[in-house]
């Protein structure tokens, strides 16, 4: 099993200032997925609870030279935890800086040095052999080598349960609405969490989005309309605009043309986090049955409405029971 | 009393439109000592008034005067009275206001449920909204009856800033306070005994920037609770420290305490050029009163 690269200005830059920092609140411990064409860090795909988390990222984005080889189709699987992989690309890119070498942010072009590997060592202390995800930076004057722990590569086994679990993470709600107002979205959510633990969701095929939180003593929510859809779409019914919210949503739910879901404000407030890593739009959608609630976020090519094909991410959060069933 | 509710047909009690949130927020805030805190709302053809209070010995009002709504549709008989949770009030208020957006949102009692409902309404795309369970009115455990000690009130009024922060200084001896009045020199003494012994003291003539105004024509002195003075202005809302404005503490029969402070509840941000007296005094018009009431202690 061998693995060897060298990271990408663009790389770089984008994990330090923007993926690390959302992905480590999304959850600290993450597995790293490397297969031939690509790089992911997923969170919860193995272990049932918890925001499901899939930030993915073509090889060449990241990566120079890149070089995997394993007996399990080329594909490497391990967990680390996040908050120090962070802590290794932030030393990496300040020596570059520090000694005068090449500074990633301004020299585009220029060899970029950091090259990581996956490596086997022997700490001091200890008799066993530990595996790390060691990063070589190459100053003009020095090098330092900055190793990060990693925990075993997974087995076969476990390898093909993730890649299982990946492809069932990529299954698309039949309805996907856009949310266009990410930062109103996270300040509303935000303020919510202070009236309730549980969130219902529900969103229609005419484009509305509802999020509402009840307890005893208050009913709160908000509802987003005339978004865009995606996917299955219907005609909002004749009259609908002069109900309350909550009216209209279980009017489309009896009409079948809109789906409810629970889901936990916790885990709702963690997938926002996502926001740290700059997303151009996010869609909403629920999944058949009601299975979970899928959050896509779309990163757009630098200075245009293109769609970046290169990363992606989106988030799966539980449902904790179907609403209005 | 309580209203019943509404008829299909029948207009709501109270409907009415504000767009100051947070100024609403503020005003609320200054009278929450503790996290939960029940609260009775009055509601009348001049205004809302909240009133939440304490062990027979603290009580709070916030007048909302319907000046400082940009609308007003009062259609009771009588004057409807209901219970709810401060705490809840504020939270949900808070859920309206969003850094760099004043929303408009439409206040509505009773709603089918009895419930006082609040709704964003200057987006129709976007719509936040709150239900709040009400309770059938307590009747409050005891009327401040607040006449003047004679037919010259002792009073003073003091920088809001400057009076928060001598009764936050106060709780290092904490227990009781005594605040004494004198006219000669004209000064304001507050006296900490406990653990130890602070003394405060405001001086009129020597520094009129701390104490505006001075109302004593003979020497009292008064002894409160440190809890019920610090429930005062523990939770004042920095912009009325910011706008340095005055609070005024006049002393009534037996010693009971009224403080009141004034907050702004003007829309952040609105700028009248061609009008500038006018929306100046409109502005100003835009004053929520809070006032509390402290019982002083019993002489031993």
């Amino acid at each position: 099993m061998k693995f060897k690269a060298s990271l990408t200005h663009d790389g770089v830059n984008l994990l330090d200032r923007r993926f690390m920092p959302a992905l480590d609140k999304v959850g600290r411990i993450c597995h790293v997925y490397l297969t031939r064409d690509h790089a992911m860090f997923l969170h919860n795909l193995l272990n049932g609870d918890g925001v499901q988390c899939v930030a993915q990222f073509d090889k060449d984005l990241l990566f120079l030279d890149y070089r995997i080889s394993s007996k399990n189709e080329d594909r490497i699987a391990f967990s680390l935890d996040l908050a120090l992989l962070h802590r290794a690309l932030r030393s990496a890119l300040s020596i570059l800086q520090r000694q005068g070498g090449c500074d990633p942010r301004d020299s585009v072009g220029s060899p970029l040095q950091i090259q990581i590997k996956l490596l086997k060592k022997i700490p001091a202390g200890s008799q066993q052999p530990t595996p790390f995800l060691s990063f070589e930076t190459k100053g003009h004057k020095s090098a330092v080598i900055h190793d990060v722990p990693i925990s075993r590569p997974l087995s076969r086994d476990d390898v093909m349960e993730l890649q299982a679990a990946l492809d069932m993470a990529q299954q698309l709600p039949q309805t996907l609405v856009q949310v266009p107002d990410l930062a109103q979205l996270q300040n509303l959510v935000e303020r919510l969490k202070n009236v309730g633990d549980l969130l219902s969701v529900s969103i229609t095929q005419y484009g509305d989005l509802h999020l509402q939180v009840s307890t005893g003593l208050v009913t709160m929510g908000s509802e987003f309309r005339r978004l865009r859809v995606l996917g299955d779409r219907a005609d909002a019914p004749q009259g609908n605009q002069n109900l309350t919210a909550a009216s209209r949503t279980r009017l489309a739910i009896e009409r079948g043309e809109a789906q409810s879901v629970q889901v936990s404000m916790k885990h709702l407030s963690k997938s926002l986090q996502c926001h740290s890593a700059k997303p151009d739009c996010a869609y909403y959608g629920i999944a058949p049955q009601g299975a979970c609630l899928t959050v896509i976020y779309q990163f757009f090519q630098p200075g245009t409405r293109q769609m970046d094909k290169s990363i992606s991410l989106h988030c799966r959060l539980p449902v904790l029971e179907p609403d209005y069933a | 009393m309580s209203s019943s509710p509404p008829e299909a047909d029948e207009a709501p009690d109270l409907v009415c439109r504000l767009d100051s949130v947070q100024g609403m927020v503020d005003a609320l805030s200054s009278v929450r000592w503790k996290r939960n805190q029940d609260a009775l709302v009055e509601i009348s053809e001049h205004g809302i008034v909240l009133i939440v209070e304490e062990a027979g010995c603290l009580q709070a009002k916030v007048y909302l005067k319907r000046e400082l709504f940009l609308t007003y549709e009062y259609s009771a008989e009588g004057r409807p009275r209901f219970g709810l949770s401060l705490g809840l009030l504020v939270d949900c208020l808070n859920t309206f206001s969003s850094p760099g957006h004043a929303p408009v949102i439409e206040i509505l009692y009773p709603g089918p449920d009895m419930q006082l409902i609040l709704k964003s309404v200057d987006s129709v795309d976007v719509c936040i909204y709150a239900e709040i369970r009400t309770r059938i009115a307590d009747t409050i455990s005891w009327d401040c009856d607040f006449g003047p000690s004679r037919n010259n009130p002792l009073s003073f009024t003091i920088k809001t800033a400057s009076l928060k922060e001598a009764i936050d200084d106060l709780e290092w001896p904490s227990s009781t306070i005594q605040i004494l009045l004198q006219p000669e020199p004209s000064s304001v003494v507050f006296k900490g005994e406990g653990h130890g012994d602070l003394q405060i003291e405001f001086p009129y003539y020597a520094n009129s920037d701390l104490l505006i105004t001075f109302q004593c024509d003979r020497q009292v002195s008064y002894r409160y609770k440190y809890k019920f003075l610090r429930a005062t202005t523990s939770n004042i809302a920095g912009s009325v420290l910011k706008d340095n404005r005055g609070s005024k503490l006049t002393f009534g029969r037996g010693g009971m305490l009224k403080i009141q402070h004034l907050v702004s509840v003007a829309r952040p941000g609105i700028h009248h050029p061609h009008h500038s007296d006018f929306s100046g005094l409109q502005q100003s018009a835009r004053i929520a009163y809070i006032e509390f009431y402290v019982k002083p202690e019993e002489d031993e």
